[in-house]
């Protein structure tokens, strides 16, 4: 079953393309990254797939609907981000008393384990929290509403390194508990890489790819060899990265392309983390051109 | 063992050497079952999907089988069959690398051989 399904959605602020053509499809009970630059189109995405903001055009449905001002899509999803609010009238408690009379399939169990095991207190405001503390708040807020379709947008922002590692266990642990569709953003593959089946990266609002982890690893290659003989392999294939390492030594990341007969150079796997980035990036070259 | 997700080797082989390591080591006996995806996914920390693919290759090797429903078993010959497979293939391809490394810093043969006796005494 499709959970997420857009065509060409596009959607701008003003005269800022936030999105300029989206097209993919996410299966159910699946964990997907949702990875790109910072005003890559994230959050924006994130927000469309939430029914927060309309998109200008193309298609979006979730669980079939269009999401903006959809109720069947704002009673089983859930977008947790540093936006998150909650009335000031209530406490971290009310909170988490009101919440099942929102999300009919809440966990309140898992959620004061949670809540007891973070050490949050009770009787505190959520406007009076601190970035962490409040991450940490919205985290479990997220993961008790069991929503068939749960985001995270940059979820551990602000949060320090022990409550990093615990959020992405307890996401694993719920997830295969109650396995349901999770679509975590992140600047930081690397930190997620190891929960993900599935990476959608995109940039400048379109989608670079939608591949399984193990795709994306063998997505590139590095090559090191002597200059002129690394040039003459490199001559017909796409070309992702290049850095000089001295005067006879060349470097250069290229999209594999079947196989390769690869003798004089040296190759070396490319992590997912470094593809992304060497595909996002603006130039060809990086930050030490810069100082040259 | 822990799981390396930025090592080079994907995490699913890892996953499948590890079930092949604990079927060496006899922890997993034949016709015993083995882990599922979703206790292996527990275990180290990974995605149940990245797990399953482990689980697959050993299947599509004959060293587990799966019974529907009940999960997946290691095959009588399984400890063989590994133990063939890395003598042909991982020995080969380490001893490979040890002959060239050792060209590349002029160790001879007889160094090499007398370098390897040494090792085993020691271990």
């Amino acid at each position: 079953m499709k959970v997420i399904e857009c065509q060409h959605v596009k959607k701008s602020y003003r005269k800022i393309h936030a999105l300029e053509d989206i097209t993919f499809q996410i299966e159910d009970h699946k964990i997907t990254g949702l990875i790109g630059r910072n005003g890559a189109g994230k959050t924006t995405l994130l927000k469309i797939l939430a029914g927060f903001v309309n998109e200008d055009t193309g298609d979006v449905r979730v669980f079939s609907n269009h999401p903006f001002n959809n109720l069947c899509v704002s009673a089983n999803s859930i977008l947790v981000d540093n936006q998150m609010s909650f009335p000031d009238s209530l406490t971290l408690a009310d909170i988490l008393e009101i919440a099942p009379s929102f999300y009919s399939k809440w966990d309140a169990q898992l959620a004061a384990r949670l809540f007891h095991y973070f050490n949050l207190n009770p009787k505190q405001q959520h406007s009076k929290l601190s970035t962490g503390t409040r991450g940490t708040f919205n985290m479990i807020f997220g993961l008790a509403t069991r929503c068939e379709l749960t985001m995270f947008d940059e979820p551990t922002n602000g949060m320090d390194e022990a409550v990093r590692t615990d959020f992405y266990r307890a996401l694993l642990k719920e997830y295969i508990a109650h396995p349901r569709t999770i679509l975590i953003s992140s600047h930081h593959l690397a930190e997620i890489e190891h929960l993900l089946e599935d990476i959608l990266l995109i940039h400048k609002g379109k989608v670079v790819f939608h591949k399984s982890l193990e795709e994306v690893k063998e997505y590139a290659v590095g090559i090191q060899g002597p200059i002129e003989k690394v040039i003459e392999f490199t001559s017909q294939m796409e070309i992702l990265h290049t850095k000089q390492m001295n005067d006879q030594l060349l470097y250069t990341v290229v999209k594999k392309d079947g196989p390769m007969n690869l003798e004089g150079v040296s190759t070396k796997p490319i992590s997912p983390s470094d593809i992304c980035m060497y595909i996002t990036s603006d130039s060809k070259g990086g930050i030490d051109d810069v100082f040259n | 063992m822990n799981i390396a997700a930025d090592s080079t080797k994907p995490i699913y082989i890892q996953i499948a050497e590890w079930i092949e390591n604990e079927i060496i080591a006899d922890r997993f006996k034949s016709d015993e079952k083995v882990h599922s995806q979703y206790q292996l996914a527990d275990l180290f920390n990974i995605n149940p999907a990245t797990a399953a693919k482990g689980l697959t290759i050993l299947v599509d090797q004959e060293i587990l089988y799966k019974k529907r429903g009940l999960g997946m078993f290691v095959a009588i010959k399984a400890k063989a069959t590994i133990i063939k497979k890395r003598r042909s293939e991982t020995l080969t391809r380490m001893a490979m690398e040890l002959v060239l490394e050792a060209r590349r810093l002029s160790v001879s043969e007889d160094e090499l051989i007398q370098l390897i006796k040494r090792c085993e005494e020691e271990q």
